[in-house]
């Protein structure tokens, strides 16, 4: 793998010194996984501390364990002056110890007023009989606003205001009883990846205030901009390992990016821009949607493209928007050179569009019925002749897709619910690749799916390729994508920014590309 | 549709988690006994109770003669066909709770037809069951089109259409001039067994078909299970839920003019009490001979099974609250029951 990149020069950490929270040799292992390694956490009075990291660099796991949501292996954590085991530390600990918790999604009710929000798992000020003192509430909300610096009156609705301040009523909600006490540590778990780009300033602006007033913050993020704006130190997460924490003055882009992916930064010369050719199937054009704004990509007959791209950046919503899951504000989408109708899923598999969405069990998988249902969902039609519904055929049909897409179930009238993870997805993947599409999209495929299934599942995908559907996929699995794809366009912000094609295409470029704030091709 | 999550959770239909990865089902002798036993076990209870009645001294004397069976038969047709109605929209995790006040409707605005108006017999027949596929078109369209929860629209339907019918009939029983034809359809019998039931199985085996034999059938199903994976396989969920609804209105309103047929008289007060025996025996066929889904044969035996019971019962000395005391106690079994077979379906434990 090269050298293992380290850099230390956080300063101030050795014992003593101002921290509020200190976590010591910290380790999580789940099953065989190892989550965490021996991971040091030094979080200052004041500060804003970023804890940046890939997908699955330990930081979610991180911030869980802090929580008390899960015990850790080994390891201590250090608050005000007391020590206690990782593995014994419980959410009772975590909140005496002053630490408070707001999550991606922060657990609001948008009909409820502002007040109430404040006052849910709180409490509400009663008087006798149980009555709710309205008044005293409403007075004590108006003064959380205002030391908050949010503008709202107690009495509106919370759906009324905007995600930034509907997130910061929350951070208001979490801190109301430490009356601008500065012992305890404020941990926002990503709280910015579903927010559009200026409420993420807003909210940035307002975290900003909150430590000038003196409020120690733990900023959980994947975003190297956001880190770059507000941070004054950053531990760097990857692999489950802390590879460094730099102070303020050392922060760069280049030293972040390099700390994630783990190795210097080297300069990318992304191909020109593609052409359309014969064998283009898909052709997009500046197609905007959701989080989609202004995609150009070609994917080709035979070929297996994939798309990278952070969360948030607008992958899944290029692959909605060309099924009709998302309706198009701009662009045009040709498939086969013909334009592809907007809206509508139903049209665009009559086009030969196929799609696998990336929720298996909320978007695809018919739980009660049987594993032949499931296999025949996209194509019921075909058996439908001379008024009936041919079972016999589709039950031959059935055996030759277990048999084909390699699913192992016990039998093709199992409930599908009986089946593993990754032969679920089969079964999703056959559903779709019996109606042999021009163009397959598969968001996240693998996800859920054990090592053993994942390669028999992208061999099924490589097979239809070689059959000459034009495959399209999306995973957040970097190294995944650079191993199965022809080549793969990475997106940032909604538009492709670079497309990699061997032998520069590898997981550590796409997750270099992914990740740089500034586009690095000229 | 799980059965379960329809009686948990009518508003939403919550996405079961996915299931945990499972070893791939093993087939013993002693689990496909269980499996066995779970496929017909009302069919067993309902010989059980029979049998009990039977021998039991209080009721053995009077207990199931032919021609209990006979009456069982003949009365129970109203409700079985009403039965049929409800598991089409159940199946695609919808409710009609106004099943049994369409066919009070149809057969108060059937026998209105013979009555006031002296229309032909097929004229007549045509009224009740077209009136009951409008009333399946307006909740339909309240449900697809508004988005109102099912429900509630159809609650507010059956209200309002057991307003309407006692406006329109004044709460009096409309019986002069309805046809011998049809009256004598509804007492007469073929071979021994009652006419209305020959009718019975014809609806019966409709739905069948209609469920596991056309494409309408699985979609029903698919959207039942989960509406956005059948969005995402293309079917056009609304214009399902709509078709299901107004299935369950035509249904209810020939149970409707079978209704008319049997009592002879377009009785406003019979009709909206109909509903929960018909829903008590959806769920508690969907225990059966299929273990978690809607089906036709399980439902048709649990409206004998209930029938009967409550025949035995009332043999024994109980009186008219039994009625209710049984249909309501055998809902919360059976959806008891359907809710644990469901769980165990979607892998949950």
């Amino acid at each position: 793998m090269g050298r293992v990149l380290t850099v230390d020069t956080g300063g101030g950490a050795e014992d003593g010194g101002d921290a509020v929270l200190r976590v010591r040799h910290l380790s999580k292992t789940f099953g065989g996984t190892r989550a965490l390694a021996d991971v040091d956490l030094d979080v200052e009075r004041g500060e804003i501390h970023a804890l940046l990291g890939g997908n699955g660099s330990g930081k979610s796991t991180l911030i869980k364990v802090l929580a008390g949501v899960y015990a850790g292996d080994r390891g201590e954590v250090a608050t005000g002056g007391r020590t206690a085991r990782a593995d014994a530390w419980t959410p009772q600990d975590a909140f005496a110890a002053g630490l408070r918790f707001v999550h991606q999604n922060p657990g609001v009710f948008l009909d409820l007023s502002v007040a109430e929000n404040m006052a849910i798992g709180h409490g509400f000020p009663t008087a006798a009989g149980g009555r709710i003192r309205w008044r005293d509430l409403h007075a004590r909300t108006r003064e959380l606003l205002q030391r908050f610096n949010i503008a709202a009156v107690p009495e509106m609705p919370l759906g009324a205001l905007g995600p930034a301040a509907r997130t910061m009523v929350a951070i208001a909600r979490a801190l109301q009883d430490s009356e601008g006490a500065h012992g305890g540590v404020l941990v926002l778990d990503e709280p910015t990846a579903a927010l559009p780009a200026p409420e993420v300033d807003l909210l940035l602006d307002a975290l900003r205030g909150y430590a000038r007033a003196g409020q120690t913050i733990l900023f959980v993020t994947h975003r190297i901009d956001e880190v770059l704006d507000i941070a004054t130190r950053v531990t760097v997460l990857r692999d489950g390992r802390r590879v460094g924490t730099l102070p303020r003055a050392e922060i760069s882009e280049s030293r972040l990016v390099e700390l994630i992916v783990g190795r210097p930064l080297e300069h990318i010369y992304p191909d020109a821009a593609p052409t359309a050719s014969a064998d283009t199937v898909l052709d997009m054009r500046g197609v905007a949607g959701g989080l989609a704004r202004g995609v150009d990509l070609q994917v080709r007959r035979g070929e297996i493209t994939g798309l990278a791209g952070l969360i948030g950046s607008g992958t899944s919503e290029t692959l909605r928007t060309v099924f009709g899951l998302v309706p198009r504000s701009a662009g045009t989408v040709l498939l086969d050179g013909r334009p592809l109708a907007d809206f509508d899923p139903a049209a665009a598999m009559s086009a030969g569009v196929a799609y696998v969405p990336a929720d298996r069990g909320a978007e695809a998988i018919f739980v009660a019925m049987s594993v032949r249902e499931n296999l025949s969902a996209a194509g019921v039609h075909r058996y439908w002749r001379g008024l009936r519904l041919r079972h016999r055929e589709e039950q031959r049909d059935a055996h030759a897709s277990l048999r084909d897409f390699l699913i192992r179930a016990a039998s093709d009238t199992a409930p599908i619910s009986t089946l593993s993870g990754g032969n679920q997805q089969k079964v999703i993947l056959a559903r779709w690749l019996r109606r042999r599409p021009r163009l397959l999209l598969l968001d996240e495929p693998t996800q859920g799916v054990d090592v053993g299934a994942r390669a028999e599942l992208w061999s099924l995908v490589r097979r239809a390729a070689a059959e000459g559907t034009a495959v399209l996929v999306v995973s957040s699995d970097f190294d995944e994508l650079a191993r199965v794809c022809d080549r793969v366009a990475v997106l940032r912000q909604g538009r492709v920014v670079a497309e990699l094609r061997p032998p520069l295409l590898d997981g550590k470029r796409l997750t270099e590309l992914a990740y740089s704030v500034e586009v690095l091709s000229a | 549709m799980s059965v379960d999550s329809a009686a948990a959770n009518p508003a939403a239909d919550p996405t079961p988690p996915a299931a945990p990865p499972q070893p791939a089902a093993r087939r013993s002798l002693a689990t496909m006994a269980v499996r066995l036993a779970e496929r017909w076990a009302l069919l067993i209870l309902l010989g059980v109770v029979v049998v009990f009645f039977g021998v039991w001294s209080r009721t053995s004397s009077v207990f199931l003669s032919v021609d209990d069976f006979r009456l069982i038969g003949s009365s129970q047709a109203v409700l079985a066909v009403l039965a049929l109605g409800t598991i089409v929209p159940l199946i695609c995790g919808q409710f009609d709770f106004s099943v049994g006040s369409v066919a009070g409707l149809s057969s108060v605005l059937t026998a209105a037809a013979f009555s006031h108006g002296h229309w032909p017999l097929a004229a007549g027949l045509l009224v009740g069951v077209a009136v009951g596929a409008f009333v399946g078109l307006v909740n339909g369209f309240v449900v697809t089109r508004f988005g109102v929860n099912s429900f509630i629209a159809t609650l507010g339907s059956a209200s309002v259409i057991t307003g309407i019918v006692n406006w329109y009939t004044q709460g009096l029983s409309i019986v002069q001039d309805i046809p011998t034809a049809l009256t004598d359809f509804g007492s007469g019998q073929w071979l021994g067994v009652p006419r209305t039931v020959y009718l019975l199985v014809v609806v019966a085996l409709v739905v069948y078909y209609l469920l596991d034999h056309t494409p309408f059938g699985r979609f029903l199903h698919s959207v039942g299970s989960n509406a956005e994976a059948a969005r995402l396989v293309g079917l056009r969920v609304p214009r399902i839920v709509f078709g299901s609804f107004v299935c369950s209105g035509t249904l209810a309103g020939i149970a409707g003019v079978l209704l008319l047929a049997q009592s002879g008289a377009g009785n406003p007060q019979v009709g909206s009490s109909l509903t929960l025996t018909a829903f008590s025996a959806a769920f508690l066929g969907a225990t059966t001979v299929r273990p978690g889904r809607f089906n036709v044969l399980g439902t048709l035996v649990a409206i004998f099974f209930i029938a009967v019971s409550i025949t035995g019962l009332t043999y024994a000395g109980a009186s008219d609250f039994i009625h209710d005391l049984f249909t309501g106690g055998a809902l919360i079994f059976a959806v008891t029951i359907s809710a644990q077979l469901g769980r165990r379906r979607a892998g949950v434990r």
